[in-house]
């Protein structure tokens, strides 16, 4: 035989265990990143406070959200609302959500209207308040 | 007058033999039997036992398909190249229907166990040690290196996987490596249970596993595109598979693309299903399959799945030495990539000891990171092969 099997076969269980290990490290820190990423503004802040003048300090402190994932939910409704279109009924949105596997579609819709990000189009149905959305202060989204 | 009609009878009689001759009746041999009673077993095995029947019951009827005898030339065979089975068997040769298959897969899978919990994707790893095992005991058995890799990828315990380095190393071997690789995965359920009670003590299978974490949208809509890179870099011989596995994945998970994976999970999946269980049944003919090494093959395939089963089950022992919060070793044995069989093997199992016990959400994470590296081992061995 030309090659050798035993180099083959050691090299081979050796090459999958890398890519399972390195994927799994990399999957392992992956909330981290993500959650680094949503916090970026207040470790821009944090930057600027050790290195930066002082008077960016004296600027109004952005609107950051302090309810965990809901940058999130609102980005995925946001997305959902986009691809069914508007005017849009609560009930649908809710089975188009759970059919999409998004978790607690109940409680993230609710926090939603909470944060008049749908908003009622008064004849019955419900719109994506795009004004509300787009506000400077919560592009950290 | 007399005459004219005797001539007449015989030319009818001449007539008559020689459309028998060209029937199938006079044209079957014994092998052809054996391999007509083989497919009707898969169908029963199939419809009457619910043996993964959307994979036998197409392959069923394919052997049935594959062995009527047909006479040569009038392009009715698979092997023939004008025939019908022939274009459509291009998509098994060619290597297209096992991607198009993982893109389904793709797009049925949910990661979220495995990147709630990814150390548990090592168990995944380790039981792709049936691979090269097989290929190793192959090779002593006499196999070419080529026909060595395509028989070890069955201990994969991945049909699609299994098929497609087939087809690129050793096509004459797709029927019997084929029919190994789905006979094995249908009997999931009666192969593994004995060696994971064999290799696990009560105590170890009573073991219940921590409540996983939440994984967040945005984690699972990243996952297949960090995935695809990373294995394609390192193994890009596994991108045909892989690639589709984990395009089919963002579809799923990219809420805006869902036309798309429903299509993926449902129409095209089911399709190719058919044609190739099919055309990979029709591919089973006697003269080709009835060989000294086609038994090889299914005692290698059967020795493959029972090493990887092992190897996955003591890993997990090995991985408890060392971690503080104990996994069950049963979890080991999912990481045989037969989706969602083993990880249904492993809840039952588990269930056997303590009813309350629920293992199959964590058993689905080893069990989706096997199909990972499965085909990361398939590609690996097919740059090796083309080395």
């Amino acid at each position: 035989m030309q090659h050798n099997g035993f180099s083959m076969a050691a090299v081979g269980i050796t090459i999958v265990f890398t890519a399972l290990v390195t994927l799994s490290l990399i999957i392992s820190q992956l909330h981290k990143l993500l959650t680094f990423w949503d916090n970026r503004a207040a470790w821009k802040q944090k930057i600027f406070r050790m290195f930066g003048p002082q008077e960016e300090e004296a600027g109004p402190a952005p609107h950051v959200y302090h309810v965990p994932g809901s940058p999130e939910s609102a980005r995925q409704f946001c997305l959902l609302i986009q691809a069914t279109g508007e005017p849009f009924s609560l009930p649908g949105l809710l089975r188009t959500a759970e059919a999409c596997g998004i978790r607690h579609p109940y409680a993230k819709a609710s926090r939603l209207i909470e944060e008049h990000l749908i908003i009622p189009d008064q004849k019955g149905f419900y719109v994506w308040n795009h004004a509300e959305y787009d506000r400077p202060a919560k592009r950290s989204r | 007058m007399i005459g004219l009609r005797n001539g007449a009878d015989s030319t009818l009689m001449e007539m008559f033999l020689d459309f028998f001759a060209n029937t199938g009746f006079a044209l079957a041999d014994y092998r052809n039997f054996i391999m007509l009673a083989i497919g009707v077993l898969f169908i029963y095995l199939g419809i009457a036992k619910h043996y993964e029947p959307l994979l036998l019951v197409p392959i069923g009827f394919g052997i049935l398909l594959g062995n009527i005898p047909v006479f040569k030339g009038l392009g009715l065979g698979i092997y023939e190249s004008n025939s019908v089975l022939h274009y459509l068997y291009f998509g098994v040769t060619s290597g297209v229907y096992p991607p198009l298959i993982f893109m389904g897969i793709g797009a049925m899978t949910d990661f979220s166990t495995l990147l709630a919990r990814p150390v548990l994707m090592l168990l995944g790893a380790a039981a792709q040690a049936g691979i090269f095992l097989t290929f190793l005991g192959a090779l002593a058995l006499g196999f070419a290196p080529n026909e060595a890799a395509s028989i070890g990828i069955i201990g994969g315990a991945d049909g699609p996987t299994a098929i497609f380095l087939t087809a690129k190393l050793a096509r004459e071997l797709i029927g019997p490596i084929a029919v190994a690789a789905y006979s094995y995965m249908a009997l999931v359920p009666v192969i593994q249970p004995p060696i994971m009670r064999l290799l696990t003590t009560r105590q170890e299978r009573l073991i219940r596993m921590e409540e996983p974490r939440q994984v967040s949208k945005r984690a699972k809509l990243i996952f297949p595109i960090i995935a695809v890179l990373l294995c394609c870099f390192i193994a890009p011989a596994a991108l045909p598979l892989l690639g589709l596995l984990f395009l089919g994945n963002l579809l799923k998970e990219a809420v805006v693309t869902e036309r798309l994976a429903q299509a993926a999970r449902t129409s095209i999946i089911d399709s190719v299903t058919i044609l190739l269980g099919m055309t990979v049944g029709a591919s089973t003919q006697a003269d080709v399959f009835l060989t000294g090494k086609s038994i090889g093959i299914f005692i290698l395939g059967a020795l493959s799945f029972c090493v990887a089963t092992a190897a996955g089950l003591l890993f997990a022992k090995l991985m408890n030495l060392f971690l503080r919060t104990k996994i069950n070793p049963l979890l080991g044995a999912a990481g045989v990539s037969a989706v969602p069989d083993s990880a249904r093997v492993v809840q039952m199992v588990g269930q056997a000891e303590d009813s309350t016990n629920f293992l199959l959400m964590h058993a689905m994470a080893p069990n989706v990171c096997g199909v990972i590296g499965s085909a990361v081992g398939a590609g690996i061995l097919w740059s090796f092969m083309m080395g």
